[in-house]
């Protein structure tokens, strides 16, 4: 089973509102939803709307075509009649229009009644809400009696949570006991930047906002060598400003780990929609040849799991982690009944300031930290630094995820893809022939992927980018060029159904 | 016992004032009594900047520009630290110049000690925000035509708590200026006038303009002192002294999680 449904108006009449509780009512029933988010680099006005996909079984996706269409403006109805199937329900939010605040709750109200879905679930979910709640559960009733139902959806027993990429980030970092995360606001790293404000006294913890990507940076290597356990965060503009500081902790081995949420570049290209166009910087900004981690996880549980790595490595190898999402990993609100597998625990067992003489430096150094021109130990260390590269190598190769297999793993045909894209390839791939390779680690990358690549018969590469990112990397580490290409670059992110038909195609 | 001594060869050219600042350095640090491990440093790149290697203090070497920030990272990161960040005229006024006025704002407790000899020398010459007009150089053959800023006034303009001058041919009065910053609870910024034996010789000898202030905590007072001097003429006067000075709450007692590390003397692995 599964419904969609677009729920489209002007930026500040709470559509975000409708999908949460609506979403909300649904994962206590028992149902798999996710909720993506598109909307303008603005914030009263435009055009923005969310696609709420429900399913009985777990889903990582949204589709292209509505069962539902809720307009709270006649330019959502123009923007999205096409989208709506041939018995697709239209649901106008002005009919609701003297309800004020309450608007968005009788929306919900007039959903749930769609869905076929009793109204004390909903209103379970709005006294929960709201204290003063006797307006809202009549506009929730109002709405609810304004519909006939065209589903029935039975109670199913899925215990079911709700998470952001944005929120799985905060999460990860509390799991390993962050003490600092300093950064510069920036779409789509900000929410991660928020989750981490809030509450930040009650988590031990402190955000702070730094006047620049090029100071958050600064201020994070100086934090971490102080004895703190560090991130900063940004996408990738602020991320090219923080280049000269990653190319400084290759040559000070100062730990530390960075989140990157890229949105679409070039320069400030669309800015609150998704690509995963930055890869390559990832894999290669700074100057010099330094060793660096670099994980890309596809879903809050991996989110979580992947920023304790992240962490965890950077300071045991004393390393740069890079922690890659997009704007679609970050502000998709996924469900699942997964919980994340146990965090790595570290304390900072290394020399600090204050309680020893340490030093850190941009230059190359002597066995006492100070700067040195030798050729003797500018070889050393060069040698140095790459051999702590393949010991963090080996240690990810047996302790961690590197990638993972869905699918039919018997099939001849193999997709490949990574990050905030395998959601919709697991979910178009349902039915089909074919193997679907992970990639979550793209640096390391995984021995295994040359073999997978060997034993398949037919390959298609699946990315948001233009030119193939991953697949240029596979082809660089294995040497084997993938032909099949499925590249999307518009900005959105691939719906599973759009996917499968393309998939087809190939197969 | 302090021992801030390094094996690194001194590389600053015979007879540099850069010589001097280490000096004074050293024997502030001495006199103050504390651990000397309780002191981390951060140095910028340029001339300057070889202090890293000639002191035995804790510290991080930055990139160019990046000696502020990376400084008041240490404090977010350890409030208890005690940290000096070494800079250039070139470093903190043109790289760096966004640090440099926010730092005031910020008021970490930690001192700045800037170099200003109103030249890039390490990179043989070239000017810098407070090269006079007029300076010739092997980037600038028709000599520089802009106007220096006086980083004193913009240091008052952004709120700043402390503000002194010192001499770097004055070890005693160098010494005294460094002592009163360290002691200052918040951002202590002090600028030492230095020459430069090899580039932009026209800067140098400043010392007969130079004459000592008493501490002055005056707002009206400190913009008088700050305009005597304009970097471009050796037509005024130069205040050596506390400039300006003031009490505000600096970055550690505005947020209570760094507060509770001040107070409890311990870092976030120990909260």
């Amino acid at each position: 089973m599964r419904l969609n449904i677009i729920i489209g108006g002007k930026a500040g009449q709470g559509i975000n509102k409708v999908s949460q509780i609506v979403a909300n009512v649904l994962s206590e029933f028992g149902y798999f939803t996710f909720n993506y988010r598109d909307y303008q680099s603005l914030i009263r006005g435009g055009h923005n709307f969310n696609v709420l996909s429900i399913s009985d079984t777990p889903i990582e996706s949204h589709e292209s075509k509505a069962d539902i269409l809720v307009a709270l403006d006649d330019r959502t109805i123009q923007t999205h009649k096409q989208a709506l199937k041939k018995n697709g329900v239209t649901i106008l939010g002005d009919q609701f229009k003297d309800l004020g605040r309450n608007l968005n709750i009788a929306l919900s109200g007039a959903l749930i009644k769609i869905l076929g879905i009793p109204i004390q679930e909903l209103e379970k979910e709005i006294k929960s809400q709201f204290k003063e709640h006797t307006e809202a559960i009549a506009a929730a009733k109002q709405g609810f009696e304004s519909q006939k139902k065209i589903s029935d959806l039975k109670k199913l027993d899925n215990k079911i949570s709700i998470s952001s990429g944005s929120k799985a980030v905060a999460e990860g970092a509390r799991n390993s006991g962050l003490d600092l995360y300093i950064a510069y606001p920036m779409t789509p790293a900000t929410n991660a930047m928020h989750e981490l404000a809030k509450n930040q006294i009650e988590n031990n913890l402190m955000m702070f906002q730094a006047e620049s990507e090029i100071s958050a940076i600064s201020m994070s290597l100086g934090a971490s060598f102080a004895g703190a356990k560090t991130m900063t965060g940004t996408s990738g503009g602020g991320f090219d400003l923080m280049s000269e500081s990653l190319s400084l902790q290759g040559q000070s081995e100062i730990p530390l780990t960075v989140y990157l949420a890229s949105r679409v570049g070039p320069a400030t290209g669309v800015p609150t929609y998704t690509a995963q166009s930055d890869l390559d910087i990832a894999l290669r900004a700074g100057h010099g040849e330094f060793p660096r981690i670099v994980v890309a996880p596809s879903n809050p549980t991996e989110t979580i799991e992947k920023t304790s790595e992240a962490l965890y490595l950077a300071e045991k190898f004393k390393t740069l982690s890079i922690l890659l999402s997009d704007k679609h990993l970050a502000e998709s609100e996924f469900s699942t009944t997964e919980q994340p597998a146990k965090t790595p625990k570290f304390k900072i067992d290394r020399k600090v300031p204050g309680q020893t003489i340490i030093k850190a430096s941009s230059y190359e150094v002597d066995k006492f930290g100070n700067s040195t021109e030798s050729y003797t130990l500018t070889e050393d260390n060069t040698n140095k630094r790459i051999d702590k590269y393949k010991q963090a190598k080996k240690f990810i190769e047996k302790n961690y995820d590197m990638i993972k297999i869905h699918g039919d793993k018997n099939s001849k045909n193999l997709i490949i893809g990574w990050g905030s894209t395998t959601g919709a390839i697991k979910d178009a791939i349902k039915d089909l022939d074919t193997k679907f390779l992970q990639v979550l680690y793209c640096k390391p990358l995984s021995p295994q992927i040359k073999k997978e690549l060997q034993k398949a018969d037919k390959v298609i590469l699946v990315e948001c980018n233009v030119t193939g990112q991953l697949g240029r990397l596979i082809r660089e580490k294995t040497g084997i060029k993938i032909e099949n290409r499925l590249l999307k670059y518009n900005g959105r992110p691939f719906h599973s159904d759009e996917l499968k038909k393309y998939l087809e195609e190939i197969l | 016992m302090t021992n801030l001594k390094t094996n690194s060869e001194i590389t600053w050219c015979p007879g540099c004032p850069n010589h001097m600042i280490l000096e004074a350095v050293k024997q502030t640090i001495t006199r103050s009594k504390i651990d000397q491990k309780q002191f981390a440093i951060t140095t910028d790149i340029g001339c300057h900047a070889k202090m890293f290697d000639y002191l035995n203090l804790s510290g991080i070497y930055c990139l160019h520009g990046r000696a502020i920030p990376t400084a008041i990272g240490m404090k977010l990161g350890n409030p208890n630290l005690k940290v000096l960040a070494f800079a250039g005229d070139g470093a903190a006024y043109a790289e760096g110049i966004a640090h440099f006025i926010h730092a005031f704002k910020y008021n970490a407790d930690m001192t700045l000690i800037l170099h200003d000899n109103q030249s890039f020398s390490l990179t043989t010459g070239q000017p810098t925000p407070t090269s006079q007009q007029g300076y010739e150089s092997k980037a600038s053959p028709l000599g520089t035509q802009d106007k220096p800023f006086n980083p004193i006034k913009l240091a008052l303009a952004s709120n700043a708590t402390f503000i002194a001058r010192t001499n770097a041919k004055d070890i005693p009065h160098m010494i005294s200026t460094f002592s009163k910053a360290i002691a200052h609870k918040g951002f202590s910024f002090v600028e030492v006038i230095q020459d430069c034996l090899i580039f932009n010789l026209d800067a140098n000898n400043k010392d007969k303009l130079m004459y000592k202030i008493k501490d002055n905590s005056d707002k009206k007072i400190a913009e008088k002192l700050a305009d005597q001097f304009n970097y471009n003429s050796k037509s005024g006067k130069i205040p050596l002294g506390i400039i300006y000075k003031s009490d505000e709450k600096s970055l550690a007692e505005k947020w209570p999680q760094l507060k509770k590390l001040l107070n409890s003397k311990t870092n976030w692995q120990q909260k």
